[in-house]
């Protein structure tokens, strides 16, 4: 039998081996991990937007592809660009600084990716969803990070359930079908976002709106209301800046 | 030498075939559904399980005469938690896809209970080399079996073979397209969770047969 003192100095001694060994290896990774997660970051962006995932294959090609093709920057609600820091800005709580990342081609706007970020069921979910120039139809939608349930909730980052935003059918009058981008705006050109649906889709010709739904997943409502809820939200506090690229060409 | 003889050789080959930790002794099983949808993620897995298994036989071996009997479940989980930890960080760092794929799982590691079952059904009897051995026989065993597992589930479910490349995988071989043309058509079936109770099923039947284990009625 130990005595507790004994016992006490054991515990203690592993305590403080085990919590060095553990620190130790956190400090020597910190800088790669951390490298990793900007690379990720700038990879999702450029999912969003269409790139060829060939350009996406390596930290320092993505590095490059986002250096050379990408225009970032801040608006405010107004659609005015001010001054920011693009990777510190925490799109959870800032109101009024909101980053935009715009692919630009010969001086063309060729996309527009904004973050999107909110509550799931368990986590918030982050994620970029980039629009067309014509600020309506989806681009593309990835998320990069979330803690949500994998196989339920989790399954908003597959492409299953992100190519539901780029593939809409359509019954062309010849019996084809022909797959368009769902739409963020109304017929008047108001942002009312897309609808995460429980279920599927109805794609019958009464249901008028669907091209502003996309199929929800089976065993995550939550995790697809709280999609529905931020989306929503978020680009709600870009239509300002959306109105004037699509207008102007530029904001 | 110690390492050698026929015990210790039986100490590594007995849980890889008849006292294998997942198809005999029906341990590990969650991350066995889990992580075997892709041979890459398996192999991965398998790996963390070796580092783990093996430094926590050993560590846990070393020190097992200082252990206060009272506290030896802590501290074989501070041990094990720690080197799971370590293995987490490490892919982070590493093999980040590869980390953001297998998410919880690696964590989860801490909880499989082939881990603790070896260092109390083991580690703390036996000297560090037999204890050594002995986490290699297990791990090995437990990744046998998953990656068998997830060699079917990819090739029969997903159509693809892949291997771990430090990135997203490398796909060393596709169902052709002629094959699909031809009306195969991949088992949905078996990417999902139900999918692998059954492939692990037959496995655990087929092995069983060859060890020619019979469970007590």
């Amino acid at each position: 039998m130990y005595s507790n003192n004994y016992t006490l100095f054991f515990v203690f001694i592993v305590t403080v081996v085990l919590g060095t060994m553990l620190s130790f290896t956190k400090d020597n990774v910190k800088d790669l991990q951390d490298q990793n997660l900007k690379a990720d970051v700038q990879k999702t962006i450029l999912r969003s937007l269409n790139f060829d995932e060939s350009l996406l294959l390596t930290n320092e090609s993505i590095e490059q592809t986002f250096k050379s093709s990408i225009d970032a920057k801040c608006v405010n609600v107004e659609g005015e660009i001010v001054e920011c820091n693009i990777e510190e800005v925490d799109i959870e709580k800032n109101e009024d600084t909101l980053p935009i990342y715009i692919r630009m081609d010969n001086d063309e706007v060729q996309g527009i990716a904004l973050p999107i970020a909110g509550k799931g069921l368990w986590s918030t979910i982050y994620g970029y969803i980039a629009l067309n120039p014509d600020t309506d139809s989806v681009l593309g939608i990835q998320f990069y990070k979330h803690g949500e349930t994998p196989g339920l909730g989790g399954e908003v980052e597959k492409k299953w359930f992100t190519d539901n935003f780029v593939n809409h059918p359509l019954n062309q009058p010849d019996g084809e079908i022909q797959y368009v981008p769902k739409r963020i705006r109304d017929k008047s050109g108001k942002i009312i976002s897309i609808k995460v649906v429980k279920g599927g889709v109805d794609y019958s010709e009464s249901n008028t709106s669907s091209i502003h739904q996309v199929d929800g997943i089976s065993g995550a409502t939550v995790t697809a209301d709280g999609v529905t809820d931020f989306l929503l939200e978020d680009l709600l506090r870009y239509e300002k800046t959306l109105d004037k690229i699509r207008d102007y060409g530029t904001i | 030498m110690e390492l050698f003889n026929s015990e210790s050789k039986k100490i590594v080959s007995d849980p890889i075939n008849v006292n294998n930790p997942i198809s005999l002794q029906v341990l590990g099983i969650c991350s066995a559904l889990a992580v075997t949808i892709r041979l890459d993620q398996a192999i991965i897995m398998t790996l963390a399980v070796v580092f783990v298994l093996c430094s926590s036989n050993v560590i846990l071996s070393l020190i097992r005469n200082y252990i206060p009997t009272r506290v030896r479940i802590v501290i074989m989980l501070s041990v094990i938690a720690s080197l799971v930890s370590v293995v987490d960080e490490l892919l982070k760092a590493y093999l980040y896809d590869m980390s953001k794929q297998l998410s919880v799982f690696v964590g989860l590691i801490i909880t499989n209970c082939i881990i603790m079952g070896r260092a109390e059904a083991f580690a703390l009897k036996h000297g560090p080399s037999k204890a050594f051995l002995d986490g290699l026989g297990n791990s090995m065993g437990y990744g046998l079996i998953i990656i068998i597992v997830s060699f079917f589930r990819e090739l029969f479910g997903a159509g693809t073979i892949t291997l771990p490349d430090g990135g997203a995988g490398y796909v060393l071989w596709r169902i052709p397209e002629s094959w699909y043309a031809a009306g195969y058509e991949n088992i949905g079936l078996l990417v999902l969770s139900p999918g692998a109770f059954i492939i692990l099923g037959l496995v655990i039947w087929i092995q069983r047969e060859f060890a020619g284990v019979e469970e007590d009625a």
